[in-house]
């Protein structure tokens, strides 16, 4: 019986959307050409029923207009409904419930499992594991990805969440900063992000290393942690997914709504912001994970990429291979020894 | 850490509240105290007519002001303008 | 109560533009923005070509309310659709979901960045204090609390567009319909239940409007 479920429940759904198309294909208000016939004809017909002439209008079509200004010609558009509904809905429901859901997660995390520490002792001689161009690119995408993502939190949710607590005076100043920031931090942070991928795509090239860290998620819910390269397979799919189909996704759609002068329909810059929507949550979930892993996640991390410099101790645990190819002299590194070395340590 | 634990707690909670309210609220008519849900804004009939103007209304009498409007917008059909087909 | 409405008379609009350019001067409109507009159907096509002025309607459901990051947009109690410029940050949401095409835009800066947003008010100014200068600076004339009503229909030369209580244009309109000598083709039932049967001629073509 389940088996013959499983076989008619689809054709069941085929056969109604077959019908339902077929049913659509009957009302289908036609061409343009069409229209104007079955205008030309009622007009005879049955004067003054002009039903072709307002199927006309509600196709959306353009139409003329002395009236200078973008899409001024059409009379109606639909799509803007779809656009209010999928903003309105689904994009604040589950993208709001996705953060909440990330940030609990993050905070279990936390809790069960705590900081992951080093085992060995710290020894004092330190590889630098970020150049200067790598920490620059990664502070100014860093900065002005969290000033992305609050004021776009707030343009997103501010008015269900911020607006009913603080006010309209004062949420109105506040989306308005927002907005602008918004606006003006964007092109930094395309400019920022460009620079990340440059520094980093040469050692976030996938690697044999990665499928077996994969499998074991990489030993974070315990054994031993899985030997990486200079970055473990958490931070490719990081870089990948988050950096550069989502930043880049965010980048594009971003700059046609930002820049509403080069005649963009309103389709287009609805679809953007469907896009930058659902990137956005998705892109900010992710963010959340690699900020929680890089600050108080793991010991280390965040002085990591202050300094640039880690322990050999720290290198060899997280990212033995990277380690082990600097000790071969396959990986050419500046080490620090003694004074400096101290210093960084008391960071 | 018991502390940070509640802290966390809380502000879940928080956000699940906020996020109960997030979708579209439903548009109503909310007049009260020269405000629309929040908004300053006066009723028009709580105005007094122009001194100049042809307009007779009661001020802050919505009914005599409406009749005044519904007289008015018979200025839009041309059958009472001209008083015949 | 009153619901304010607009009715536009597609026999009726000679597509003069003469509400847009009313309405511009009545409330001063920024420039590049214009609250009404005329729209041809059919351009040029003989039988078939049909204008229509629209501006915002005034829906009860408003999509510009349902998006606005900020909330600005209010219904007043005679069903117009305001928004307060004071809290208005320029987003273009309501452009967007506006299925009219109501909301502009000025340009407040280089590369298309969006003022406040301006948009019809049915000629009823917006939350400042009715009939202060404030409130005509921003919003244009306050017509309502004058006891006068929208420019555009006002001075419609051919009477095609209507504005006023819906039920008081509706009555106009239908009575207008009436001694145009026309029924139920006018709503087309004739187009969804078929010609009246014996043979019943279809109503002569030209007749008074």
């Amino acid at each position: 019986m389940s088996n013959l479920g499983r076989i008619v429940g689809p054709i069941a759904v085929i056969a109604a959307l077959a019908l339902a198309g077929a049913a659509q294909a009957q009302t289908a208000p036609g061409t343009q050409q069409q229209l104007i016939q079955q205008q030309q004809q009622r007009r005879v017909e049955q004067p003054l029923n002009n039903a072709p002439v307002w199927k006309e209008v509600r196709s959306g079509r353009p139409q003329f207009t002395s009236i200078p200004g973008r899409e001024t010609n059409v009379l109606i558009q639909s799509s803007g409904q779809t656009w209010r509904a999928l903003r309105d809905g689904p994009i604040t429901q589950y993208g709001g419930w996705l953060l909440v859901i990330v940030v609990l997660a993050i905070a279990g995390f936390y809790f069960v499992r705590g900081q992951i520490k080093l085992h060995g002792a710290p020894t004092g001689r330190m590889i630098e594991r970020f150049g200067g161009f790598d920490r620059v690119a990664h502070w100014s995408t860093a900065i002005t990805f969290c000033v992305m993502a609050v004021t776009g939190l707030i343009i997103l949710f501010g008015k269900l969440v911020l607006l009913p607590v603080i006010g309209y005076t004062l949420f109105a100043w506040l989306a308005a900063l927002s907005k602008n920031l918004h606006n003006f931090v964007g092109p930094l942070f395309i400019l920022s992000l460009l620079a990340t991928i440059v520094a980093f795509v040469r050692d976030n090239l996938p690697q044999a290393a990665d499928l077996k860290w994969i499998a074991t998620a990489g030993g974070m819910f315990g054994g031993r942690e899985v030997p990486s390269g200079r970055f473990n397979a958490g931070e490719k799919g990081w870089f990948w997914i988050g950096v550069v189909i989502l930043g880049i996704a965010m980048s594009v759609t971003g700059l046609i709504m930002l820049f509403p002068n080069f005649d963009q329909t309103r389709a287009t810059m609805q679809l953007a912001n469907i896009v930058h929507g659902i990137g956005a949550a998705l892109f900010v979930a992710l963010g959340l994970g690699h900020i929680y892993m890089g600050t108080l996640g793991v010991q280390g991390a965040y002085q990591a990429m202050r300094t640039g410099y880690v322990d050999e101790t720290w290198a060899k645990e997280h990212h033995q291979l990277w380690h082990d190819d600097i000790k071969s002299g396959k990986i050419q590194a500046k080490t620090e020894e003694g004074a400096l070395a101290q210093m960084q340590r008391q960071h | 850490m018991s502390a940070l634990k509640w802290v966390a707690v809380a502000a879940a909670a928080a956000a699940a509240f906020g996020l109960a309210g997030c979708g579209e609220h439903e548009q109503v008519v909310v007049y009260k105290q020269g405000k629309y849900q929040g908004k300053p804004d006066t009723l028009p009939w709580d105005n007094a007519p122009l001194a100049w103007g042809t307009a007779k209304w009661e001020k802050g009498n919505e009914k005599s002001w409406e009749d005044e409007l519904k007289s008015r917008t018979q200025n839009q059909n041309e059958y009472v303008r001209i008083q015949h087909y | 109560m009153a619901r304010m409405k607009f009715l536009c008379d597609a026999e009726r609009c000679i597509a003069c533009n003469g509400c847009t350019t009313a309405c511009k001067n009545e409330n001063e409109v920024p420039w590049g923005v214009n609250r009404r507009r005329v729209v041809t159907v059919n351009d040029g096509v003989p039988g078939a070509e049909k204008s229509i002025s629209v501006a915002c309607m005034h829906c009860s459901d408003a999509p510009c309310m349902a998006v606005c990051p900020v909330d600005c947009f209010y219904h007043t109690e005679e069903g117009v659709v305001l928004h307060d410029k004071d809290l208005c940050i320029g987003c273009g949401y309501c452009f967007y979901a506006c299925p009219f095409g109501a909301p502009q835009f000025p340009q407040a800066g280089a590369f298309g960045l969006r003022g406040k947003m301006d948009k019809c008010t049915f000629c009823a100014g917006g939350p400042e204090p009715d009939g202060s200068e404030a409130e005509f600076e921003k919003y244009g004339r306050n017509r309502l609390a004058e006891g006068k009503l929208p420019l555009c229909a006002e001075m419609c030369a051919t009477k095609a567009l209507l504005a006023g209580d819906g039920d008081v244009i509706a009555n106009i309109y239908r009575e207008r319909v009436t001694v145009r000598g026309k029924g139920s083709e006018v709503w087309g039932w004739a187009t969804a239940y078929g010609q009246p049967k014996g043979g019943q001629k279809p109503a002569p073509q030209g007749a008074k409007s």
